[in-house]
């Protein structure tokens, strides 16, 4: 069961230490030096150490923020359960000897890889708590709870970051990487393809929905390369594709009009590279527009209900699209220090524009 | 030559009663009153109106009085700064010498005053462009727009101020008018279409560009033609001018050395329910992320003033001011004029592609002005 209060446990040395580790500086790392660090056997036990010391401190962190919560959100059950997630592998990794050789690393990234798997599901756990919270102040509008907001934007931030350093580090050690790829890093990733790959995925998910889904037409220029992690692409792109789509199927189901097309337009300059996801799906007002980034603000429904130890592989699966896909995006796009911005026409359409930043020298925010 | 300081020129008294109006609760109308009340308009209401007026103007215009004293950087000292304060201070002059208006007669020499009021701050925004420009050639070469935020909030306010104060006096004088336009309450329009005002004002746009560059590239205007709502025409000509201007030459810039025809500029009219929403599109190759803060400032401008320092402030020639119109204040202010009734300018761009712009404009008009 989880424990209620750090202090209340038989732990203070943990909780010292947690604090001790907390107040460290954080180190950021850009994903230009992310992509010239490649994976030689000194790199990697460099990275291993480089790891084995910063990760604590950013885990400390969101432990110490976990833990003072407004509106009594630091209580609820399903918050203590992330708590308690980020308590043990802190713990793992501060009890973690230090790393001398090779042998070191490996059992070092076998560990790391598993506190990766054991916070797979910390957004929709996160959500839980706070719809939990929701429900015993209904009259909270999503206005009030800026805090809130802002709490979450840190530390889901901080999430992707810690993922991030973990992914890298464990995909270094792959001995068969695939051609210009560094770890999660495709130095030559054609955005125009990715693209294209999430606008199908996406299309699949709508055909399913509503049977029938908009065509998407892609503009660009297919030899457009640059450096960047494509699994973060593609998750932004599914997502917006995604809801252009369903608002487009919305508003044309009972029409005898045919659905017009999504199109997306890719664009490349000397600082950025810009992915404009354009629908006539009937726009947001503008009154509308500041909820679709909230998290406090779903109409989906939360596939892990009150019973929060179902966790299987296949609830993982549908975690994306359960309303924090388009907030958790702009944090996606703003970790390599770019952007995401959405302009709506109410009555016409809603346009998505994605910026990524082309040179990969931005370093990763640290909130 | 312009006196320095306040009270090397004004009376103490006229400095005191600057103070006081200065401080007193500034009233705000919206679209929807000024319409409402300006359909009826009867001597009565004219004489409410006018009396109005007459109270509210002073406490307006003493506000930028006292503002314009009090800038930062030595702003408030410079030559062209100081003429603007003096019309302000003639103009609160005018307006608290003249006397309760009891009769019809009292109103329409009131409005006559006013009107000439109005007339008098007719260059104030290239004046006061000149001042900053007089104080960008003291500052230190390397301070750069972003430390300037102090100004840039100042005169947001300063021009908006400004809107006001001219939508006022205007839609005063206007309702005087014996001979209006059908469904036209002043100056505005109650059955207004915006795919018309939007075609007008691209082909504006387009002649400006013509005579610039030989060639202009084609708008094409999508939206209900049957579509109106109650709005400003001018201010919406305005609006829009300026952004299928700035698209026009970003393209004609891009392929005039091209053997590519010119992609055409693409505006949107969509109307929902709460608001009309104006989206000018082109191809124009973009804005860098890092260069968008800067078309919305004040004290980037690529264009030359044609005010320059050399010219008497003294002497504005008719000529000088038709050169005027076409300058680069063009973004900042358009976006002051969708805030004023509570729309907005947003303006976003694909870097290596083209910009697009979104005019957002509110349908219901029940937005009370903004009063810095």
């Amino acid at each position: 069961m989880a424990k209620k209060k750090l202090s209340d446990s038989l732990v203070k040395e943990l909780a010292e230490e947690v604090k001790e580790w907390g107040s460290m500086k954080q180190t950021g790392v850009s994903l230009k030096h992310m992509m010239n660090f490649g994976g030689s056997s000194k790199n990697l036990l460099i990275s291993g150490q480089f790891v084995h010391k910063e990760l604590p401190i950013r885990i400390a962190r969101r432990v110490i923020e976990l833990e003072n919560l407004p509106y009594g959100l630091s209580t609820k059950n399903a918050v203590l359960q992330v708590r308690d997630w980020y308590l043990e592998s802190f713990r793992d990794l501060r009890s973690y000897p230090e790393i001398k050789d090779k042998n070191d690393d490996l059992k070092f990234t076998q560990m790391v890889k598993m506190i990766k798997v054991r916070h797979n599901n910390v957004v929709p756990m996160m959500a839980l708590g706070v719809q939990q919270l929701k429900k015993e102040r209904p009259q909270f509008d999503y206005k009030d709870l800026k805090e809130v907001h802002q709490f979450l934007d840190r530390f889901y931030l901080s999430r992707i970051g810690i993922r991030m350093l973990i992914g890298q580090h464990v995909a270094l050690h792959d001995p068969n990487p695939l051609p210009n790829c560094v770890g999660y890093i495709h130095t030559k990733m054609s955005p125009l393809e990715v693209v294209r790959d999430a606008s199908e995925d996406a299309r699949s998910i709508c055909l399913r929905e509503y049977g029938s889904t908009p065509e998407v037409n892609i503009y660009g220029d297919p030899d457009l390369t640059f450096p960047y992690v494509p699994s973060h692409l593609h998750m932004m792109v599914f997502e917006l594709v995604k809801n252009s789509a369903r608002a487009v199927q919305e508003r044309f189901m009972d029409s005898d009009d045919e659905a017009p097309p999504i199109r997306i337009i890719v664009a490349g300059g000397l600082e950025d590279v810009t992915i404009k996801i354009s629908d006539e799906g009937g726009g947001i007002p503008r009154s509308g527009l500041p909820k679709i980034f909230t998290y406090l603000y779903s109409t989906a429904e939360n596939p892990l209900d009150e019973d929060f130890t179902t966790t299987g592989a296949a609830t993982a699966c549908t975690m994306a699209g359960y309303g924090y896909g388009i907030p958790i995006s702009r944090l996606y796009a703003r970790y390599f220090g770019g952007d995401l911005q959405i302009l709506s026409m109410e009555g016409y359409g809603t346009d998505a524009f994605l910026h990524l930043l082309r040179l990969g020298d931005s370093q990763e925010p640290l909130p | 030559m312009a006196a320095k300081k306040l009270y090397e020129s004004f009376s103490r008294e006229l400095i005191e009663e600057v103070h006081r109006w200065g401080s007193m609760k500034q009233t705000g109308v919206s679209l929807k009153y000024m319409m409402e009340f300006g359909s009826k308009p009867t001597p009565r209401n004219l004489l409410i109106s006018s009396q109005f007026l007459h109270k509210e103007l002073p406490m307006r215009i003493a506000r930028r009085v006292i503002d314009l004293q009090t800038l930062p950087y030595g702003l408030s000292l410079k030559p062209a700064v100081l003429k603007v304060r003096d019309w302000y201070l003639d103009s609160f002059r005018d307006l608290r010498s003249f006397p309760d208006i009891k009769d019809e007669n009292d109103e329409l020499e009131f409005t006559k005053m006013i009107n000439l009021v109005k007339v008098r701050h007719n260059n104030v925004v290239p004046m006061m462009a000149l001042g900053v420009q007089q104080l960008k050639k003291d500052l230190h070469p390397k301070i750069d727009y972003k430390d300037l935020d102090e100004i840039h909030q100042f005169l947001d306010r300063f021009y908006m101020s400004r809107i006001g104060i001219r939508m006022l006096i205007g839609q005063h004088v206007a309702l005087h008018d014996p001979n209006p336009p059908p469904d036209c309450v002043g100056y505005i329009h109650t059955k207004m279409s915006p795919l018309e005002v939007a075609r007008d004002a691209s082909e504006d746009a387009r002649s400006i560009c013509l005579r610039e560059y030989g060639s202009a590239p084609k708008v094409n205007i999508y939206g209900d033609p049957n579509f109106t709502f109650p709005y400003v025409p001018t201010h919406l000509h305005l609006m829009v001018f300026e952004l299928v201007k700035n698209s026009l030459r970003a393209v004609e810039e891009r392929f005039v050395d091209s053997d590519k025809v010119a992609p055409p500029v693409r505006i949107i009219v969509a109307d929902g329910l709460e608001d009309v929403t104006i989206k000018i599109s082109d191809e124009g190759g973009g804005i860098p992320r890092s260069g968008l803060p800067k078309i919305f400032t004040y004290l980037y401008s690529t264009a030359r003033n044609p005010l320059d320092e050399h010219s008497d402030l003294d002497t504005i020639d008719l000529a000088t001011v038709s050169t005027l119109a076409g300058y680069e204040y063009g973004l900042p202010i358009s976006r002051l004029y969708a805030r004023y009734f509570g729309g907005d300018l947003q303006i976003i761009s694909m870097e290596g592609y083209g910009t697009d712009a979104y005019l957002h404009l509110s349908r219901l008009g029940d937005s009370q002005e903004p009063l810095p």
